[in-house]
């Protein structure tokens, strides 16, 4: 019995472990953006995006009209907030995909 | 007689500020809200072939800063500030005379806003109307041992001219196509009116480099065929038209523009390919543009 609450204590440990791990991994999505045409756009995008709390590494590929968002340890990107950013600029949010696995927030997208 | 010259205005006062962009008109590309973007431009205006006899040879240079601010992505607001030099040589008989003026010329603000856009991957298509004032804010009233500078020696023109148009843009990754109608509506002051300025412009850029795009965000070279008509009508002294002024004249305009994330290089020059103008308006030799543009 003993053995079995010990490699069931174990178990849980590792799972937090890996969490916690996981959370504090920082996460990176790539956004796909409609309108993006010219390079000259792509600072404007990337300058939007950088008001967002959390975020850390920005890097725009204009031939994808994509770009990779890094953010800093522990933090999650809102969709919400990368919508209006994108917003702001003049250009349209398509799509977020998350490129690193991270756990799914409420706020994250599709 | 100096009311006989025929000045393209706006062809020197007026600016734009955007993204890959036309050099001799503005676009409908957006500013970021809550964002500046600055854009300063030299222009040579050299006009020389005089079908007067008089030898008049004229050259302005005008330095323009522009800059613009984003209060929605959709709503930018502009101000042009011209900085202009202006010389006037001619021969009336008993010998050369140069007339010459510089300083502050007259400030535009305007507003653009964007009624209609569709981002897709890979481009986008614009359009937005626009709408400003023209300041008095250039001396009118410079004089020299000869008396009074004629109005296109003048900084300034002392009128408070309305004006307005619309421009739309196609933009991809290759190319670019810009197009706008605009008219100013210029005024009198101290009895001299220029004529109301119409403009037609269509603008053509190309990617020459990099020819194959890789990833992330090269610099683009573009090159940049442009096209200006524009239709002035006669000046006005004292509620009499001057038949020696204003006319059509067709510009074809070659340039080349270097685009990168932070900021844009650009130069161009206007060849006058059509000037249908009244009696013995001064013709123009070209228009010669330097610029770069910054994103803060």
């Amino acid at each position: 019995m003993m053995k079995i609450l010990q490699r069931s204590g174990l178990a849980a440990m590792l799972i937090l472990l890996g969490t916690m791990t996981a959370l504090a991994e920082p996460q990176s999505y790539s956004l796909k953006v409609d309108g993006l045409a010219c390079p000259f756009c792509a600072f404007g995008i990337e300058k939007q995006l950088s008001k967002i709390d959390g975020v850390g590494d920005l890097k725009t590929d204009v031939k994808a009209g994509v770009v990779r968002l890094t953010m800093k340890d522990g933090s999650l990107l809102d969709k919400a907030e990368a919508k209006q950013a994108v917003d702001r600029a003049g250009f349209t949010l398509r799509g977020i995909e998350k490129v690193r696995n991270a756990p799914q927030q409420a706020g994250e997208s599709q | 007689m100096m009311s006989r010259l025929f000045i393209c205005l706006a062809l020197i006062s007026w600016a734009s500020v955007g993204r890959s962009a036309p050099i001799t008109f503005n676009t409908a590309l957006p500013v970021a809200q809550s964002e500046f973007v600055a854009r300063a431009q030299l222009i040579v205006n050299q006009s020389g072939s005089d079908p007067s006899g008089l030898a008049r040879d004229r050259t302005a240079w005008a330095e323009i800063s522009v800059l613009g601010y984003g209060v929605t992505s959709d709503l930018a607001l502009f101000g042009v500030v011209p900085y202009v030099n202006r010389d006037l040589n001619l021969d009336m008989g008993t010998g050369p005379v140069n007339r010459h003026a510089s300083g502050l010329g007259d400030i535009k603000l305007f507003g653009r806003y964007t009624i209609y856009k569709n981002n897709f991957s890979g481009g986008n298509f614009r359009v937005a109307p626009f709408a400003g004032l023209k300041l008095p804010t250039g001396d009118d009233n410079r004089g020299d041992g000869l008396g009074r500078l004629p109005a296109v020696v003048q900084p300034g023109s002392g009128s408070w001219d309305p004006f307005g148009g619309v421009v739309m843009t196609y933009q991809t990754l290759a190319f670019q196509i810009d197009a706008e109608a605009s008219y100013q509506a210029n005024s009198t002051a101290r009895g001299f009116a220029f004529g109301d300025v119409s403009r037609l412009d269509g603008s053509f850029q190309y990617r020459l480099w990099p020819r194959t795009l890789g990833s992330g965000v090269p610099g683009f070279l573009y090159g940049v065929m442009e096209v200006n008509l524009i239709h002035q009508n006669k000046n006005r002294t004292n509620g009499i038209t001057d038949q020696n002024s204003g006319g059509t004249r067709l510009f074809l305009v070659p340039g080349l523009q270097y685009v990168t994330r932070r900021w844009i290089i650009e130069t161009s020059i206007q060849l006058p390919v059509i000037q249908d103008l009244n009696g013995l308006a001064l013709r123009n030799d070209y228009i010669a543009r330097a610029g770069f543009r910054f994103n803060f």
